[in-house]
């Protein structure tokens, strides 16, 4: 008989980066790379999975900006494009690595690789949404949606019809794509303040996850810590703390399984390492160098000797890892259910990226677990939060705290000297956008269109992602270029609509250049 | 106190191999492991997190010409506003705009005072009451420059209520009040003191179930050196008011030497070619290129050409020796 659940939750998200205007445009590129090095890879987990009859379960986000790129046909045609780009290349690879047999290995694993995100894409009608909802339709995957782009709401509570908006253009979003209301969501950075949780229930949504102070620091204490969901008081939405032992285990780049010497290595690709001539159709068209994804080497220790990456040797480490994890589930799920008399709760979120994009073994190590889990033992059983609150509906009730999975727990990341500009533009624009919205309770034709756009825009500024950037404090030209963009697009939409004077043709181009959630309506931004 | 100890060894060789990234794109660096793993002394939470979201962000960038010079925000927006926002359990952060007609009436009526008073932000705690402007629990004033228009306020008191206003304190004491703020409340940085009365929770389970929840397994010390492990971690940044990180220097000098061989030549349009037996392809006139990475030791290249009709063919051998030293 188990003894308790085990919840992972993998977080996807990209901002919405779609340069029409620019034939070859670097940061979209970021979408490209999910696609190949994780995304794919999940798939083909996930099909593997069903094919051999292994029961499984896992919670994901899909945030409403990366389920509008995945399926936006001009970027699913320049995907198409890409990854025929970096098929070519690993066959050159293949070629000019003749000499260098442990190379050459990697260059035709990197062929078969590409072949196969090619492959996946076409077979799902290059709509990789397609494939997470057949899934999700299958009762394996609970897909959870995000804020529609991703804005840190606690630094958006002073504008509360903002997070609303946020919640619901998500939420019905979410419903136009899969068939349903969303029944949880994956707070942007998992940044949740007291009194959100009502937007949420406005919007139908039961359940969130916070990092671990954010139950364990709630009033009145939680009882079983972070090893039960609460409900916030008030509203009932239940409310999921992350397990950190958990996290760390995967997290922790010493006993964390992705620092593991046989691994490998993130920062040594061939767009960096081979000679310009020959990278350079590779590479950006203006020469400067970036990830292609062909990496040769293993982590292979500290300092800066690399060797060669081992596939097998490699292999072998992912699945000793995936056992070590179960096991170390096992233990503390023993010794929980001794403690709680119930069986606990295990969440365990990551980053989906850390999937494949950053540990390249991570869809692999997630193979391996689930197959263990399902075959190897009875103790533990995976299940979603929505499957959990169906069984275990009675909880305790409490005030989840203030917090986040950023930087020191709270707000810093995105409040800092490098980023706190943002906010007099963004909270002014969020006020307008209200009075914009209250004072045109029914619009139609053009001003409608403004309308709509105006929210896309200020929605597009609130993406937490530049303020992360702009956080980290390099490279951060195209975050403040993207921050200001959409700030000036919404106050020029704002002013011609308090106008009067709608410029329809600079409004088509700005729709057809911001061109996500065709379905939104602007009076999500009214306040009720 | 050793497993916290061990856990902080963890977070800084993770923390170290962020700072690897950070490479100045613009001078095309090959390799950017430094190899430095002995950086930070602190544990950070969140830190993972963010190292993982950045390599989300790939950024070289560098040759960003051409495009349109950027339009500007403007610098305000023509009205009187202060906005409080919480950053952590202990710091929140004003910012705030006057009207030039605000500060042109307030000189109008205070005259030679308002050249005299000290711009000054008084932070009340309003901790569970009707904030009317007299009946704060408590405050205490910041002496700020009249250039300034955001800061950041250390009010050293987690799970309380807080609300500023931005005035003139002037000569004889009286303060004048331009601005009032929104309320805001800091999070407890620690586990409440309230437990239900139908959940009764007994401490000690609790305590174990507390430390279990930041991953320290069941031997974690609970209690009050939880509560000083924490405060140490979030608010380590010290008494600045501009809290940014830099990233930390390393010597990293380095160097990279590599061999590529080509090998190229032309025949007839329609003939065979071969190099170490392996059938290549010519271009429409003629030509071929190929090109390896060239590996210590020697390699013999035969380059067979046969023509199309088999009755001719030529075989050249370069040989080529590589030795690094």
């Amino acid at each position: 008989m188990h003894k308790g659940y085990l919840c992972l939750v993998l977080h996807g998200h990209l901002p919405f980066v779609r340069h029409p205007e620019h034939e070859n445009f670097l940061e979209e590129d970021w979408l490209y790379e999910a696609i190949t090095e994780t995304y794919v890879p999940l798939i083909s987990v996930f099909e593997g999975l069903c094919r051999d009859n292994i029961d499984f379960r896992i919670t994901m986000t899909l945030s409403p900006t990366l389920i509008s790129m995945l399926s936006d046909s001009l970027l699913q045609e320049r995907y198409l494009k890409h990854i025929n780009k970096l098929i070519e290349l690993s066959q050159k690879e293949i070629e000019r690595t003749k000499w260098q047999p442990e190379f050459k290995k990697l260059a035709l694993m990197y062929f078969d690789r590409f072949s196969l995100a090619r492959d996946t894409f076409l077979t799902y009608n290059r709509n990789l949404v397609m494939a997470f909802k057949k899934f999700q339709d299958l009762g394996k995957l609970e897909i959870i949606t995000c804020g529609a782009t991703h804005g840190f709401f606690p630094l958006m509570d002073v504008c509360r019809d903002s997070v609303r908006a946020q919640v619901q253009v998500a939420s019905r979003h979410y419903e136009s794509v899969f068939g349903r209301r969303p029944r949880g969501i994956w707070l942007p950075e998992c940044g949740f303040c007291p009194g959100h949780d009502e937007i949420l229930k406005e919007a139908g949504i039961r359940f969130f996850f916070t990092d671990s102070h954010g139950v364990l620091h709630g009033s009145p204490r939680p009882k079983y810590g972070v090893f039960a969901p609460v409900y916030c008081k008030g509203t009932g939405v239940a409310c999921f703390g992350r397990d950190l032992e958990s996290s760390k285990q995967v997290w922790s780049s010493i006993e964390g399984y992705p620092g593991d010497y046989n691994y490998r290595e993130f920062y040594r690709d061939i767009g960096f390492d081979l000679e310009f001539d020959y990278i350079r159709d590779y590479i950006h068209p203006d020469g400067v160098r970036i990830n292609t994804g062909i990496k040769y080497y293993r982590i292979t220790g500290t300092g800066n000797n690399k060797e060669a990456y081992v596939p097998e040797w490699a292999r072998d480490r992912a699945a000793s890892h995936a056992g070590n994890f179960m096991f170390n589930r096992q233990k503390q799920v023993d010794y929980l259910y001794n403690l709680m008399k119930k069986k606990p709760m295990i969440i365990s979120p990551y980053d989906a990226e850390l999937f494949g994009h950053w540990w390249y073994e991570g869809p692999m190590w997630l193979d391996f677990l689930f197959r263990k889990v399902a075959c190897d033992q009875d103790e533990i059983r995976m299940i979603t939060p929505s499957e959990y609150l169906e069984e275990n509906p009675r909880n305790q009730v409490i005030t989840p705290s203030l917090s986040s999975w950023g930087y020191k727990g709270y707000s810093e990341m995105w409040l800092q000297g490098t980023n706190d500009w943002i906010y007099k533009h963004l909270h002014m624009a969020s006020n307008r956008m209200s009075e914009l919205a209250n004072s045109h309770p029914r619009a139609g034709g053009l001003l409608l269109r403004a309308l709509n756009q105006a929210l896309r825009e200020l929605l597009l500024a609130q993406s937490s992602d530049w303020a992360f950037i702009l956080g980290t404090g390099t490279h951060t030209s195209y975050a403040v270029r993207r921050t200001k963009d959409h700030l000036l697009r919404f106050t020029k939409l704002y002013e011609e609509i308090k106008a009067n004077a709608i410029d329809e043709s600079w409004l088509a181009d700005i729709e057809y250049k911001d061109n996500l959630f065709p379905g939104i309506d602007y009076k999500a931004h009214s306040g009720c | 106190m050793a497993m916290i100890k061990k856990l902080k060894e963890k977070f800084s060789k993770l923390i170290a191999k962020k700072d690897k990234f950070k490479v100045k794109p613009k001078e095309n660096k090959l390799n950017k492991s430094a190899a430095s793993y002995e950086n930070s002394k602190k544990t950070i939470p969140g830190a993972q997190e963010t190292a993982v979201a950045n390599t989300k962000f790939s950024h070289p960038e560098g040759l960003r010409q051409g495009r349109a010079a950027l339009e500007e925000l403007p610098y305000g927006y023509d009205h009187d506003k202060i906005v409080l926002q919480v950053r952590d359990p202990r710091w929140i952060h004003a910012y705030w705009e006057i009207r030039n007609q605000t500060l042109d009436s307030l000189k109008a009526s205070l005259r030679d005072d308002f050249h005299r008073a000290r711009r000054v932000l008084r932070v009340y705690d309003v901790s569970n009451i009707n904030f009317n402007g007299k009946n704060a629990n408590s405050f205490f004033d910041i002496q700020i420059n009249e250039f300034a228009n955001s800061w950041y306020i250390d009010t050293n008191g987690p799970g309380r209520s807080w609300c500023v206003d931005l005035g003139l304190m002037l000569p004889d004491g009286r303060f004048i009040t331009i601005l009032r703020s929104n309320v805001v409340q800091t999070p407890l940085d620690g586990p409440s003191w309230i437990t239900d009365e139908e959940w009764m929770i007994p401490d000690d389970m609790f305590a174990r179930l507390y430390g279990m929840g930041f991953g320290l397994g069941k031997s974690s010390p609970v209690g009050k050196a939880w509560t000083e492990r924490l405060r140490q971690e979030i608010f380590s940044s010290g008494v600045s008011s501009s809290p940014v990180r830099k990233a930390l220097k390393e010597r990293s000098f380095w160097m990279r030497v590599d061999c590529e061989l080509i090998v190229y030549g032309a025949t007839e349009a329609d003939a065979k070619v071969t190099v170490q037996g392996q059938p290549v392809n010519l271009r429409p006139d003629g030509t071929f290129t190929l090109r390896y990475y060239l590996p210590d030791g020697k390699q013999v290249i035969p380059v067979k050409a046969v023509s199309a009709d088999k009755l001719e063919e030529r075989t050249i051998t370069p040989t080529v020796t590589r030795e690094t030293r």
